[in-house]
């Protein structure tokens, strides 16, 4: 493609890697919303577990969220960054096709064996932390070539301005790895054996995981889709990016903020009452830069609006910042302390971490898939604008009933389990409140269902657009491609 | 978090230093948070009655761990009153100081379990883990015949006990040694199990069936020693400032 | 550093992971070892043989590209 800011020769982009990233994603995205239905469908009629070690709900649910935070949400980072750091930066991806092909494969061996491991009964125990030891150990490996090799193009980049796309996949980089070493720091029983005990235990052990935790959705779901969102909604809009001033503010008061936020996991506990205060408050103030990221997203439209009416791809991506906004408000709300004593424990968080998945997170990926799969495979458009409709109303539907029946059913756990008669005794047993949610369980589980449908629409929309003519522009001889930014 | 307007077009073109700043920005909060508690008087302290896990409870302990128990089930009673008065005392942080990992969890899909420890009979635990639903018949829990149906592999428990002891679990060269011997005396009736309850006081015996130690064994082992070990009728048990 | 010197320190590197592998498998205490090694050792062969194809798919490619220009020029 013609170089637009240097007018030198094309630049051979490293797009092979970008391309397997992508279909990836999208497979994984598919397992885990499916194994995320079967765990609804778990706790709706217990008689699924089926009895057997390798399909009951402990042992599977990390495979669920490891399907959709890394194996669906890596994928998609990965992907997506190596495909914005070339284009911005105005080179082919540092380091070599090989090593860019290891980090992917290497990153699907770990993956699938993560997943065996908790069906065969291996985990640290550790939420979204749940590998043993020496997967820790290969994932590091992939972050560190990862981290390597996206730093690497930076350095090498001929547009000398880092767009603040990157400064965000930058951070969820350095962050993750940061948060990745401390949080799995731990002694195996043996070096050949998969079990492992935590360096830390109790109070401090429980600290140092939801330091962790919180920063796995503040900056492997958040700062590094922000930078998703940095590229994929101006690109498909055709618009700039709202306010560079606000895109400075709001990127350095995000990543300070956010590390902060972990002890609002531990409110009421034994950890002390200053961290959680610390926790609560700065979780408070974090809505700021957060909205502050809806605002420069939405914004970004603004001249455009039209455009969602035409383009399904790109109202996935607005829609996914307004949920964004929605999260990012619910979130400090529910840190509050007394807010919080009601929904711990309870479904309403269930509900949280679910829009902030599917409204965000899933819906910024579906957007960018929808704009990368024409161009990575140089197609003229997708398969069917209509289907990317279909699979946008078919999952916002999904969402609706999804969040909706886990506010009901947590919030009425929370009511239930503090309830006194007139007496003055507790109203309810515990498993009263597990009767009492049975029905909003079930409605939760239509959600999912239609969650999954709408992926399913996206694969075979994708499928029929993979194997579907190249763009006539692509078939010249000297091919021209969308241009580069 | 000051807006860097004019002079931020500095750090857009060096990527260096926008590595060690965000580098920096990134480590504040965790380091403020985490380090003090290892430090801090009421989160390190040791209260009367804490004692590591026996070897069978530990074993019964891994097995809670990998089956993700904790994902259903919370270990925390908070300090809020309709919660001490359904699940007794509220959580001292001396009570999860040997827990590697802490499970204090975040969902009650289930009961918190911080102290059941002896609410139930040991009869009890067996039929709900095989069958919850014949106990408690409105139960959503899955059924752990598995593990009754598992021998539990000990043969390592004591290289488990010294990988405690490195982490920090304060398990003497005695406990060490006596590690198999201690867990067939938890888990065998009419064992001799004397010199295992003075090391390891308040621990439970196990029916057991006769037959080999089993992964039920341990795991109930392991929650009828929950949430028992600090007397909290004892008034010098307790740190007021907890 | 031109990409064929990249991509073949990379495929040199399938060596020592795959013995890693083949060390773990071997000495495993437990099944899930005992997998995550023999799968290191897949891994390396494969992706070790993946970089060799890759290396001499771009030599063979690189050497036709010389010919059509020699022959049309």
């Amino acid at each position: 493609m013609a170089n637009v800011t240097t007018g030198s020769a094309p630049v051979n982009y490293n797009e092979e890697v970008v391309r397997k990233f992508i279909i990836a994603a999208i497979f994984w995205a598919v397992v885990a919303f499916a194994v995320g239905c079967y765990l609804a469908a778990e706790l709706t009629w217990p008689e699924l577990n089926l009895g057997y070690s390798f399909t009951n709900f402990g042992r599977l649910r990390p495979v669920h969220t490891s399907g959709a935070i890394f194996a669906f949400g890596g994928s998609m980072l990965f992907g997506t960054s190596m495909y914005v750091v070339q284009r911005t930066c105005q080179v082919r991806l540092w380091g070599g096709s090989a090593l860019a092909n290891f980090i992917f494969w290497a990153f699907q061996f770990f993956i699938v064996m993560a997943a065996l491991s908790y069906v065969m009964g291996f985990s640290e125990g550790r939420e979204y932390a749940e590998p043993e030891w020496h997967l820790d150990l290969w994932l590091t490996l992939i972050w560190v070539l990862y981290a390597i090799v996206y730093i690497g193009t930076i350095v090498m980049r001929k547009e000398p301005h880092i767009y603040v796309a990157n400064w965000f996949y930058l951070a969820f980089i350095l962050t993750v790895a940061v948060l990745h070493l401390g949080n799995n720091m731990a002694v195996p029983v043996s070096f050949f054996g998969a079990k492992s005990y935590s360096a830390f235990a109790g109070t401090q052990d429980a600290m140092v995981q939801w330091w962790y935790g919180h920063n796995a959705v503040g900056f492997f779901l958040t700062a590094g889709f922000l930078g998703m969102m940095y590229y994929f909604i101006p690109k498909a809009a055709n618009r700039p990016v709202y306010s560079y001033r606000l895109s400075i503010f709001h990127f350095w008061s995000l990543i300070f903020l956010y590390i902060w936020a972990g002890p609002h996991h531990l409110h009421y506990t034994a950890l002390p009452d200053w961290t959680q205060v610390l926790g609560m408050t700065f979780s408070i103030m974090l809505w700021m830069p957060s909205w502050g990221g809806m605002i420069n997203g939405l914004m970004t439209l603004s001249g455009a609006w039209d455009k969602l009416r035409t383009d399904p791809g790109l109202r996935f991506s607005v829609t996914a910042v307004g949920f964004y906004g929605m999260s990012t408000f619910e979130g400090p709300v529910m840190a509050i302390r007394d807010v919080n004593a009601l929904s711990h424990y309870t479904n309403w968080t269930i509900g949280h971490v679910h829009s902030g998945a599917l409204g965000w997170v899933a819906f910024i990926s579906f957007g960018a898939i929808y704009y990368l799969i024409p161009v990575l495979w140089k197609r003229e458009a997708m398969y069917s604008v209509k289907l990317i409709s279909w699979h946008y109303w078919t999952a916002t539907l999904g969402i609706v009933f999804y969040i909706t029946s886990m506010w009901v059913a947590g919030i009425m756990e929370g009511l239930m389990w503090r309830a006194y008669d007139a007496q003055g005794f507790l109203q309810y047993s515990f498993v009263e409140s597990v009767v009492a949610v049975h029905p909003f369980l079930m409605i939760r589980l239509f959600g999912g269902l239609f969650f999954l449908l709408g992926a399913l629409i996206m694969v075979y929309n994708v499928f029929k657009t993979i194997r579907g003519p190249r763009s006539a522009a692509s078939m010249l001889p000297n091919a021209a491609l969308a241009a580069g930014e | 978090m000051a807006s860097r307007g004019f002079s931020h077009a500095t750090i857009e073109r060096n990527a260096f230093l926008l590595i060690i700043l965000a580098i920096l920005t990134i480590s504040i909060g965790g380091l403020v948070q985490i380090v003090p508690l290892f430090t801090i008087e009421t989160t390190v302290e040791h209260v009367k009655g804490v004692r590591p896990y026996s070897p069978l409870e530990q074993a019964g302990r891994d097995i809670y761990v990998r089956e993700g128990c904790y994902l259903c089930h919370s270990q925390m009673v908070r300090s809020l009153r309709d919660e001490v008065e359904r699940y007794g005392h509220y959580s001292l942080a001396a009570e999860s100081m040997y827990d590697h990992p802490f499970q204090w969890g975040s969902k009650r899909t289930g009961p918190d379990l911080a102290r059941v420890g002896g609410k139930y009979s040991n009869d009890w635990h067996y039929g709900h883990l095989i069958k919850p639903q014949s106990l408690v018949p409105e139960s959503i829990m899955p059924s752990y015949r598995f593990l009754a149906e598992t021998p539990l592999k000990y043969d390592n428990i004591a290289e488990k006990l010294k990988t405690l002891r490195i982490v920090g679990v304060p398990y003497t060269d005695e406990d060490v040694t006596l590690a198999k011997a201690d867990l067939e005396a938890q888990a065998t009736p009419g064992a001799d199990s004397d010199a295992l309850m003075k090391r390891y006081p308040k621990a439970n015996l196990v029916p057991g069936d006769g037959h080999e130690v089993t992964e039920l064994d341990a795991l109930v082992a392991y929650l009828q020693v929950l949430g028992t070990m600090v007397d909290f009728t004892d008034p010098s048990a307790e740190n007021p400032q907890q | 550093m031109d990409n064929q010197t990249a991509n073949s320190i990379v495929g040199f590197m399938m060596v020592p992971l795959g013995l890693l592998g083949l060390l773990l498998a071997a000495r495993a205490v437990d099944v899930e070892m005992e997998i995550f090694g023999f799968g290191l050792v897949v891994f390396a062969f494969l992706f070790g043989f993946s970089t060799i194809k890759r290396v001499y798919d771009h030599r063979d490619a690189a050497r036709a590209a010389a010919r059509k220009e020699a022959g049309h020029g």
